[in-house]
């Protein structure tokens, strides 16, 4: 069996709306956390968003034909970037109706982030509204499946905020195994009035900007956005642009409480572990950590904590959430894509937003663009409230 | 992969009761309620904070945690919490997003089960939980069967859990997906009006990759969305044939008639072109209709391949064949189809002593 | 409200607003700690206890330091309570 490798991605952010604009933001170091404009709550204007740049009008307006009735905002920024993941890797009308196609997605929110639709459904409507089948957990994979003419396996992964780690990791086990011939994976997540006032609940939000990895860290900004790569095994994509092959991958739990990490890092250190041994690497041959990085106290202590049990010398690590906030389910995908131009482009991008050591370690992270770099192996790692650990090795092929 | 140990919640006397040896519990309405155990085996200082699914759940799959050991735990749960979701919606609306509870946030979250499972459990292995409506028990089958092909996992926890919430009951009703009128659950099949009777519990197995006396095999499982009637058959047909079957071996065909006339003619006319003459069990006049359905369906399907009596009431066409394989077809809303074969295990051979 | 009648309506809502089952009002002393090992409790209750503040006492607990401070015994509680208490 050969490598399974990475032909098309999509992604749609705070800092972009396809890859390319992703891309050149994390080049300049353009972070896209500032107020929001579209989502609907009374934090809009208190806390700071990695909100997409676009209104559900204008997405569905770009999305053309494929877009189908009662649309919720996380299905629109599914379609958008599962669109461009599918024409990037070139896949035909049949190749995506084809049994032995695959499609792994993931959200939390899903269609709950049509808060008052959901809430009038279920008090007070005679009639259903427009979204009364979107509400629930695997909405959008079907839309997206019944949109495409997706006729083979397809599922919803909801580990939290490490959700779409777990969605490309199954897909890239399925391949392996013989299970489908190419996979489509991936996640999303929209800015919702519901999750808002979820982790306002828990008091975990920062009220400045996001600073992952600084003594002063204050906790996260939420983002939203959504990603899809497609893989495809490297013998079906010989004429093909690959930007990376998915080569290991660790998923463990850290059994410790339902909403934060355990002081050993027990879950985190299962999953770098396990990504490690899928791939056959040593810890030293990571190049650097795309770190879960939320900006929390709990999360960053326990990730650099995690980091130095596993490595004699912690390779560089950033924090794209303090581009994009933390975009939850659509995070590891994210994160995965900018993983991936990273190794296409051989470049390492910055962390923003840092300023003091955090007093319990001798690191820090990686606060410059490097060009130039030469990026063979990248460590993504992804956490979830539940104890869900994941990582991810992507690597060049 | 085999199971080798199955508990159920459910709205029949499966956890506790003899379920088997008595009349089955007949409910009138559009719900059917789980019986509830009194979870003897969850601390009340983690009790104190669940959600009924996360109980049901837990009281299902910790009795089998505490006996086998595990390599991981893979739950399905498309509406997890959901009741404790609408509970930290009203709340957002009622102090307009102030200050809020964030326990109903926290085990309103699908992953919840699966997250307090292996805390509970100190289980540090892997840990999934797939969420993807009528199909996320096959999607578990698909994640355990991975680890075993792998070779990373010897035996998992794998189940599913639904709760009714009300207000998600409400939703699917206004959607039409649920009767409008009461039923009597033992009449279900002859109503003729739209929609299903809702259900809920948990539906737990030990899976393990070797057949070590076992109660059931899964034998395989395959899945299509939106498919032509044809497509069906196509997959059915592909699914046998790669286990060297054909539809004369399958002793039993398990639909999911859930009395929706509009849906419910797809098991119609897959029994009449794949299985014109097999025996045809139903299991959702039991179990009522959830997004994880088929767990219910191969816990029913294993309990019946080791030699459990079929409840009369589920024989949709009958048949004096013994069960030994059965083809477990299910669809949800008529959108997502899922196939479960489940087949009675060769005796195993024993492991010659040391 | 007196000191005593408000420390005994509180550890009822302390056990309302956490649900903790094996607890009644004659179980809770004064001074009992409530985040040592009696009551198993976690950071989760801590918010939860903020929110019963808010809602039963019109008391907005903001700074988590100032928390940590007050969140302590039913005494601890009581005596914010009684000092900051704008709304029954």
């Amino acid at each position: 069996m050969g490598r399974i490798v990475v032909t098309g991605i999509g992604v749609i952010s705070a800092i972009g709306n396809n890859a390319s604009e992703n891309h050149s933001s994390l080049q300049k170091g353009n972070t896209g956390i500032g107020k929001a404009q579209f989502l609907n709550s009374k934090y809009a204007n208190e806390l700071l968003f990695g909100e997409v740049k676009l209104s559900n009008k204008e997405m569905l307006a770009s999305l053309g034909n494929s877009v189908v009735s009662g649309m919720s905002r996380t299905e629109l920024l599914a379609f958008t970037a599962f669109k461009e993941a599918v024409n990037d890797a070139g896949l035909s009308d049949t190749e995506l109706s084809d049994f032995d196609t695959a499609l792994l997605s993931a959200t939390t929110v899903g269609g709950m982030v049509e808060t008052e639709a959901i809430h009038a459904d279920a008090n007070t409507n005679t009639t259903p509204s427009p979204f009364v089948n979107s509400y629930r957990s695997g909405a959008h994979t079907l839309q997206l499946a019944k949109a495409f003419g997706l006729r083979g396996y397809t599922d919803t992964m909801n580990t939290a905020c490490s959700s779409s780690a777990n969605s490309i990791m199954l897909g890239a086990r399925m391949i392996k195994a013989g299970k489908c011939k190419r996979a489509i994976v991936g996640g999303v997540d929209s800015l919702a009035k519901y999750t808002v006032n979820g982790f306002n609940s828990l008091q975990i939000f920062s009220d400045e900007i996001t600073r992952p990895f600084d003594a002063n860290r204050k906790g996260l900004n939420l983002g939203e956005g959504a990603a899809y790569l497609v893989l495809e095994r490297e013998e079906d994509a010989v004429k093909k642009t690959i930007y990376g092959e998915i080569r290991g991958y660790g998923n463990s739990n850290d059994a410790y409480h339902p909403s934060s990490m355990s002081p050993e890092a027990v879950g985190v250190r299962g999953a770098m572990n396990g990504a490690l041994q899928t791939a056959g690497l040593k810890p030293s041959d990571i190049i650097y950590v795309n770190a879960h990085g939320t900006g929390t106290e709990n999360n960053d202590y326990t990730e650099v904590h995690g980091m130095q049990q596993i490595f004699d010398t912690v390779p560089p690590y950033i924090s794209t959430k303090s581009f994009t906030g933390h975009t939850l389910a659509a995070s590891g995908a994210i994160e995965a894509v900018y993983s991936l131009l990273s190794i296409k482009h051989q470049e390492i991008y910055p962390s923003l937003n840092w300023q003091t050591p955090m007093p319990e370690f001798n690191s820090k992270p990686q606060t410059e663009f490097v060009a130039n770099a030469k990026v063979e192996h990248v460590l993504s790692n992804s956490f979830g409230f539940g104890g869900n650990c994941s990582s991810l090795i992507l690597s060049k092929v | 992969m085999f199971i080798k140990d199955l508990t159920c919640i459910s709205p029949q006397r499966t956890f506790e009761g003899d379920f088997f040896q008595s009349e089955p519990v007949i409910y009138t309405g559009s719900q059917l309620i789980a019986i509830e155990p009194a979870y003897e085996s969850i601390p009340n200082s983690q009790l104190r904070r669940m959600g009924k699914s996360n109980r049901m759940a837990t009281g299902a799959a910790m009795p089998l945690l505490q006996k086998y050991k595990t390599d991981g735990i893979i739950i399905g749960t498309t509406d997890g919490g959901m009741e404790d979701c609408h509970r930290f919606l009203n709340q957002i609306i009622q102090y307009q997003e102030g200050t809020l509870t964030p326990t109903n946030f926290v085990q309103g979250s699908p992953s919840s089960p699966a997250g307090g499972l292996a805390l509970m459990s100190a289980n540090s292995g892997y840990n999934n939980t797939h969420s993807n409506k009528g199909l996320s028990f096959e999607n578990c089958l698909m994640d355990a069967d991975l680890l075993f092909i792998e070779a990373r996992a010897k035996s998992l926890l794998v189940g599913c859990v639904e709760e009714i919430s009300q207000a998600q009951h409400r939703i699917e009703t206004l959607a039409g997906y649920i009767k409008k009128e009461d039923v009597s659950s033992d009449k279900l099949y002859s109503s003729k009006t739209p929609g299903a009777v809702n259900g809920e519990g948990a539906a737990m197995f030990v899976v393990e990759a070797k057949n070590d006396n076992a109660l059931a095999e899964i034998v395989d499982f395959d899945m299509i969305s939106y498919p032509s009637r044809e497509d069906l058959l196509t997959k059915a047909d592909a699914l046998l044939k790669r286990n060297g079957l054909t539809t004369d071996d399958v002793d039993a065909l398990m639909l999911g008639f859930s009395g929706d006339v509009n849906t419910d003619n797809w098991y119609h006319g897959f029994a009449k072109d794949l299985f014109p003459q097999t025996g045809i069990l139903s299991f959702k006049n039991l179990f009522g209709e959830t997004p994880s359905a088929s767990a219910f369906a191969t816990w029913f399907a294993a309990q019946l391949v080791s030699g459990k009596p079929v409840p009369e009431m589920t024989f949709q066409r009958w048949s004096s064949r013994e069960l030994k394989t059965i083809l477990i077809y299910n669809h949800y809303q008529g959108n997502q189809h899922g196939f479960v074969l489940v087949r009675k295990p060769a005796p195993s051979i024993p492991q010659r002593g040391k | 409200m007196e000191a005593a009648e408000l420390k005994a309506k509180l550890k009822g809502q302390i056990i309302e607003y956490l649900n903790l089952l094996d607890f009644t009002v004659e179980d809770i002393a004064d001074d009992d700690q409530l985040f040592g090992p009696k009551f198993g409790l976690d950071s989760i209750d801590a918010l939860e206890l903020s929110v019963l503040l808010e809602r039963e006492y019109g008391i907005k607990l903001t700074d988590p330091a100032e928390g940590r401070k007050v969140l302590v015994t039913v005494d601890t509680m009581a005596e914010y309570i009684l000092a900051n208490q704008t709304a029954a």
